[in-house]
């Protein structure tokens, strides 16, 4: 046995017996979209014990866009001026009319880029071009928009403008605890995401886990580390006690990133966002500053703020809420797939429905097809 | 959702670097890491770099990645041909 077989075994132990302690199911929820798809990839679910359940959370930023703002984006692509610069996964969602990429072959001039520079870059390029960025992402990725803000406004950008549908990610969990006892949400601690937490830092929890008395954990990417910070939750709700833990210290501080902070504040407040499934979320959106107000596409292209109806037959909302799983929803894996996606949850690739589609059990309650995290313990 | 992968810091004028990347040169802004300095390991979201580790926890990371990038990979996501050919596949996702 290797040492990470070893570490491996000893965490899986400690996680059953703690869990065999408790009476009843527990349920936690892992925030994090790139968690959900690492935790199906390695098999979790068939290594832990029957009363231990993971559930998906909204921490997937393609997954949580309203479809407004989807029909924004293609709206705006589609104006013969613009160049709409976005991120890959964005362009395959499904608006109210086609996506992006549907636009894009209709004539309209999309382009993906890496990063929030490259779309600067693009507008000094072609000055007779508006170029508009389209951004989403939580706080890891805001401060990449907010830099390019920075840059428009000391290159003076006259062409530049940014559609910012970033979110917060602290009053979207908050606001799941709050619907709970109407929703249903049973929940006993979360999986914290751990490139969020980089930016934010540890502390950003302690409000939830003081007002709400739930466990936060947060944790790295890895199998074993999963299993780690998951070990913690079942042993703080084996002793009923709700704390904060970082299993993810070598890149997660107690403050977060203060020059990402500085930055996002310099450029952002805090405002309402519309999350799909979720609704209008005080506090949950990064509005751009009056100061940038001329690099704010919203401002610029004066855009409407109505609130569109999501597709009536597409469940993602509930999936990125905890209150459903891909399968209890009709179209997962018939009208639905990888392949035509109706739903944002199976675009992305972090997505809960392609997760699982590609790792899910086949039928109902079976075991997953394939588990490949060491199931070395006894 | 937010993957950040770890890359080593091979240059650096200003805020702007290069990172190496598994061999891949890979442009890096360092406006959010402003201690960073050539050398180091980072952790590096849609171009930026937003944390320091140190080389042990980044071989660790990169491991899971990877597999993560290859599941990703499987069934190539939205608009994976129109990657820049310099990203590795992994950074071209929505971050
Ligand atoms: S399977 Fe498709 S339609 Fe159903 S919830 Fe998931 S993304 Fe939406």
């Amino acid at each position: 046995m290797t040492r990470d077989e070893k570490e491996t075994a000893s965490i899986l132990h400690r996680l059953r017996s703690s869990a065999a302690a408790c009476p009843r199911t527990l349920a936690f929820m892992e925030v994090c979209g790139t968690h959900t798809m690492s935790a199906f990839r390695c098999g979790l679910a068939s290594v832990l014990p029957k009363n231990v359940r993971l559930i998906s959370g909204p921490g997937c930023p393609v997954c949580v866009t309203a479809q407004g703002e989807i029909d924004r984006m293609i709206e705006l692509a589609r104006r013969p001026e613009v160049t709409l610069c976005t991120y890959g996964d964005m362009v395959r969602v499904p608006g109210r009319r086609g996506s992006l990429e549907a636009a894009r072959r209709e004539g309209a001039r999309v382009q993906i880029v890496y990063s929030s520079l490259d779309a600067v870059a693009r507008a000094r390029a072609e000055p007779a071009r508006r170029v508009v960025f389209a951004a989403v992402g939580f706080e890891t990725t805001a401060p990449a928009t907010a830099a390019a803000l920075l840059a428009a406004r000391r290159l003076d950008l006259a062409n530049f403008t940014v559609l910012a549908s970033h979110k917060r990610i602290i009053p979207a969990m908050r606001a799941l605890l709050q619907g709970a006892p109407r929703s249903g949400l049973g929940l006993d601690g979360f999986l914290c995401p751990g490139h969020v937490s980089v930016i934010i830092g540890q502390q950003a929890y302690e409000p939830l886990v003081r007002e709400f008395n739930v466990a936060c954990v947060i944790g790295g990417f890895e199998p074993v580390q999963i299993l780690r910070a998951l070990a913690d939750l079942v042993d703080l709700a084996r002793d009923h006690r709700a704390a904060l833990i970082n299993q993810y210290p070598e890149a997660v501080t107690p403050e977060g990133n203060q020059a990402a902070r500085k930055l996002l504040d310099t450029v952002f407040q805090a405002g309402p966002a519309r999350w799909r499934g979720l609704g209008e979320i005080a506090q949950s959106g990064m509005i751009i500053r009056e100061s940038f107000a001329r690099f704010d596409a919203r401002r610029v292209f004066q855009l409407s703020e109505q609130a569109e109806r999501e597709p009536a037959s597409c469940l993602c909302g509930k999936v990125i809420s905890g209150l459903a799983l891909p399968p209890d929803c009709k179209l997962f894996g018939r009208g639905c797939t990888p392949i035509s996606p109706i739903g944002p949850c199976m675009v992305s690739s972090e997505g809960t429905c392609a997760a699982w589609f590609k790792y899910g059990p086949r039928d109902a309650g079976g075991a997953p097809e394939r588990h490949t995290l060491q199931e070395a313990s006894a | 959702m937010c993957l950040a992968i770890p890359a080593k810091l091979i240059e650096l004028k200003g805020d702007q670097g290069v990172v190496d990347l598994h061999s891949t040169r890979l442009p890096v802004n360092t406006l959010l890491i402003p201690e960073a300095k050539i050398g180091d390991w980072l952790l590096v979201h849609a171009g930026f770099a937003i944390q320091r580790i140190d080389s042990r926890a980044a071989a660790q990371t990169w491991a899971a990645l990877r597999d993560l990038a290859e599941a990703a990979e499987e069934s190539p996501p939205a608009g994976a041909k129109d990657r820049p050919d310099a990203a590795p596949r992994v950074t071209g996702e929505t971050p």
